[in-house]
């Protein structure tokens, strides 16, 4: 202790020091076959390399009725490539021991990768034989596709499922943001290894797809390997336009109550149309949904959780996509708690129509916001992740310099002014998955109430 | 820099390692290729430590450490770390429990004072008030969590099956229903008396720092927090006598799981490792020998996994498999102990095993490549193991591993005698889907 330690001064927050800047990641261009887009930030903490191939692969792009064709191709990939069955493939990804993910989005499909770098050219390879030469055998289609059909039933078991794809349902009716990324049962059946294979070769294109890399990897190895292994990839692939979306929810019900009978709990859900990603209300939304229902500290959070007991937590989100994705709030709540739990989520939000919010709760959700950003740049792939994100959607170059100076810019009033425009009461479905015997005479105070059978249930 | 050597030599993440004269363990670890700085606290106490009748105890009263103490009001904890830009939890397992914050460095101050305070002046910020607060919440947590989840209820079955009446790792962490009922704040107080003092925790600084100032700032706000004796360590006996255990419950599902646990070396074992790769081996990629039998060859599985709890005391390792449809748990379980067998009797191919060290230690990596992630690890090094240094030898140790080694290690576990399988079924009444094809 040094001589001029008093001890500790306990009874305030102690004084913050000078914060350190962050140097956001430079991403560099690498010269890459077919007009790739491929870009590189290197960085040499640990041998360690993250690579996010972003292709305009998404559920978007699906013809009508086949919903789930996206993600079943972006599953196909590694079921045999080239000249090497799935078995072979298997052997080769599980061998280098690198991390291999396909995720499908409405918007795009991304492949990443996460290794150690002194597997990084076998790795790209790997990458590229997926990408390029999946042969999508039918019999491993057929496997495929039997397996989704199992999980597809198997999710009724899940009523956080069941609550989450009912709720899209409800807003977006047969739109595409209605139906799960995984498709339907329905939709799956009509699937097959032609329409993948015709899927692939029309989606799975260099021009127009984009390549993020960071870690410990230079520019000059990084380009011989997308040389030796994407060289003579060919083909270019446009985006599929936003899809456009209801301006309220498709459903005419206010409430909808799926019953499982015995629940211990009810899934509660309140959603709406949300906005697209970039719009000008973009930054007050991100600030209004903090104070609502994005952080712990958030109100309906505080309410449910923190006042009355009634869940374990309750949250809130808008999911910004090419088009206008939903606003929802969830939680979980003890089934005697359904209708009082139901009421206060209402109240909050329609609190955020009626007040601006005060000086210190908004400051607090700034700086929540802002000044997190060097935790959400600390590994390699939260770097690709955050920056691909950045290009799939448009949004500025200097997106991540700038959002700190543009959500301290948001006011009070702007912060009420967004959720008039999108919360409004008459735009609110509500949902329930719980024992509907028990809650029925509860809900009924929020309107027309559609009652359904439980999905797996007796 | 932190670099690890591709070959898995022991060379990695830098260290100090002290002692505050109030018997608090303190590691330092500087990186600061970003400017943020992971604090983690954690108490040598867990549900293991538990009176019988307040099974869920040690996880609530994890609850409550984040309701305020003499000086930080209600609520006041998530409020200033989400007010810097941090992130923070807490978690509860058998053997420890721990809080953790990650926060921009020029915050450290703050996230000492935060954890100080609950260490040092909690009995004055706790109330009747809060405690029934959480106790709710931990309830609604217990009903989101497991019972109002598919298979939610399986472990702490397989707990039940494994171990003996009054044995401490028999109950969940989350506890029972009705013991959660009877805390009161009288064992609150009591709790923290005897688990919660300085010389019952380490505090792991990892990020951002500069250590000799760093470690300043720590006897600054720690220093005046008086040891507290600490109780005996709880006696844990083994249960390798109880033979093979088997349980089945039903529940609201569509097809069947089969849990199976052998039990196997805990955390500070030399056979670990060797349990740990031989997870990879087993469950972890296509390529794996029970994801390529029972998903791939035989379709008996919709999936498969394997995995060994770092335990203190006693280890477990699990294969968990879910049934196809049509396909029974007893299928599915003879499906998966036939692999098990030739695992045992047979050898290990070379690429095989080279390629489940690779996952083992890309695994390792991902776990390590953030400051977060490194605090938890060197904290559970020094709780656990008493080695803090374990967080860089565990490379050198996976790579000395043989085929050998790991045929040898499941021959010794991967038996019946050590085996309790459960089997959860579809509740009678729910209905069971068709065949899809």
């Amino acid at each position: 202790m040094s001589p001029a330690d008093v001890g500790p001064d306990r009874a305030r927050r102690p004084e913050s020091g000078e914060p350190r800047p962050l140097r956001l990641p430079a991403f560099r261009p690498v010269q890459a076959p077919g007009g790739l887009n491929a870009r590189l930030a290197a960085r040499d903490e640990l041998p360690e390399v993250s690579l996010r191939l972003v292709l305009e692969a998404g559920a978007a792009a699906e013809p009508s009725g086949a919903a789930g064709l996206a993600e079943l191709t972006g599953r196909l990939l590694t079921e045999g490539a080239g000249s090497r069955d799935a078995v072979a493939m298997a052997r080769w990804l599980d061998r280098l021991g690198a991390g291999f993910e396909v995720s499908v989005s409405y918007d795009v499909a991304v492949l990443s990768t996460h290794l150690l770098s002194d597997v990084l050219d076998e790795a790209v390879e790997f990458l590229a034989a997926v990408t390029r030469d999946a042969r999508f055998d039918g019999e491993e289609f057929e496997r495929l596709r039997s397996e989704r059909l199992d999980e597809i039933s198997r999710e009724l078991d899940e009523p956080a499922i069941v609550a989450d794809h009912a709720l899209i349902s409800a807003i977006y009716a047969d739109g595409l943001y209605g139906r799960p990324i995984r498709g339907t049962d329905a939709s799956i059946r009509r699937v097959d290894d032609e329409m993948v294979r015709d899927f692939h070769s029309r989606r799975y294109a260099p021009d127009g797809a984009l390549l993020l890399a960071c870690g410990d990897v230079s520019v000059h190895t990084l380009t011989e390997s997308l040389g030796r292994h994407f060289g003579g990839w060919t083909g270019s692939c446009e985006r599929e336009p936003a899809p456009s979306v209801p301006a309220s929810p498709a459903t005419r019900a206010a409430m909808i109550l799926i019953d499982r009978p015995g629940s211990p709990q009810s899934e509660l859900r309140v959603g709406t149309v949300g906005v697209p990603h970039g719009t000008e209300d973009h930054y007050a939304i991100i600030v209004a949904n903090a104070i609502l229902g994005g952080l712990f500290n958030s109100r309906i959070n505080m309410n449910l959780r923190e006042d009355k007991g009634w869940t374990y937590g309750a949250r809130s989100f808008f999911r910004f996509r090419r088009g206008a994705g939903p606003f929802v709030t969830k939680t979980a709540v003890e089934t005697a708690a359904t209708g009082p739990a139901l009421e206060e989520t209402l109240a909050e939000i329609a609190r955020m129509r009626e007040e601006p919010p005060g000086e210190e709760e908004l400051l607090l959700a700034k700086h929540a916001l802002t000044l997190s950003l060097p935790l959400q740049f600390e590994t390699p792939a939260q770097v690709t992740s955050r920056v691909s994100r950045q290009l799939i959607f448009d949004l500025p170059a200097d997106y991540w310099e700038a959002y700190r100076g543009r959500i301290d810019a948001i006011t009070p009033e702007e912060v009420r002014d967004v959720c008039r425009r999108y919360l409004s009461e008459d735009r609110l479905v509500l949902l329930a998955v719980t024992d509907a015997d028990a809650v029925e005479a509860e809900v009924e105070r929020f309107g027309e109430v559609e009652r359904r059978d439980s999905p797996s249930g007796p | 820099m932190a670099n690890i050597d591709p070959n898995g030599a022991p060379v990695g993440f830098p260290f100090e390692d002290h002692r505050l004269d109030n018997g608090m363990r303190v590691i330092l670890h500087q990186d600061r290729s970003t400017p943020i700085v992971a604090v983690h606290v954690m108490y040598h106490v867990g549900s293991k430590d538990e009176r019988a009748g307040l099974t869920g105890f040690a996880h609530l009263f994890e609850h409550l450490l984040f309701q305020g103490s003499e000086h930080v009001p209600r609520e006041g904890h998530f409020k200033h770390i989400q007010d810097a830009g941090g992130t923070l939890n807490g978690s509860t397992w058998f053997d420890r429990t721990n809080y953790y914050e990650t926060l921009p460095s020029n915050e450290l101050d703050l996230a000492l004072w935060l954890e100080s305070d609950r260490m040092g002046f909690f009995r004055a910020g706790i109330t009747q008030e809060k405690l029934d607060n959480q106790r709710e919440v931990v309830k609604n947590e217990r009903r989101q969590s497991y019972e109002n989840r598919p298979y939610g209820l399986a472990f702490e079955t397989v707990l039940e099956s494994a171990y003996p009446e009054r044995h401490p790792y028999r109950h969940p962490t989350i506890g029972y229903m009705p013991d959660l009922e009877e805390a009161s704040l009288e064992d609150v107080h009591g709790f923290f008396d005897r688990h919660y003092g300085p010389n019952n925790a380490v505090l792991v600084l990892a990020g951002d720092i500069e250590p000799a100032a760093a470690l300043g700032r720590v006897e600054h706000w720690f220093a005046d927090i008086p040891p507290r004796p600490v109780p005996d360590r709880v006696s844990v006996p083994s249960a390798l006598d109880r033979g093979e255990r088997r349980a089945t419950i039903d529940d609201q599902v569509q097809v069947p799981r089969v849990y199976l646990m052998f039990h196997s070396p805990p955390f500070d074992d030399p056979g670990f490792e060797a349990a740990d790769v031989l997870t990879f081996l087993l469950g972890d990629g296509k390529s794996s020998r029970l994801h390529n039998a029972l998903v791939y060859e035989q379709q008996v599985a919709a999936e498969v996994h394997a995995f060994t709890w770092p335990t203190e005391k006693v280890g477990m390792f699990f294969v968990v498999a879910t049934a196809r449809p049509g396909v029974t748990a007893e299928a599915l379980e003879t499906a998966a102990r036939d692999v098990i067998r030739d695992l045992r009797s047979g050898s290990i191919r070379a690429e095989e095993m080279e390629g489940a060290l690779n996952r083992a230690r890309r695994s390792l990596v991902g776990q390590l490549n953030a400051v977060g992630g490194r605090a938890d690890a060197f904290a559970h090094a020094v709780t656990l193991r008493d080695d803090p240094g374990y967080v860089n030898s565990v490379f050198g140790r996976y790579a000395s591993l043989t085929g050998e080694a790991v045929t040898g290690l499941a021959d010794e576990i991967l038996r019946s005698d050590r085996l309790t399988a459960v089997h959860v079924v579809p509740r009678a009444g729910t209905d069971q889907v068709a065949d899809g094809s």
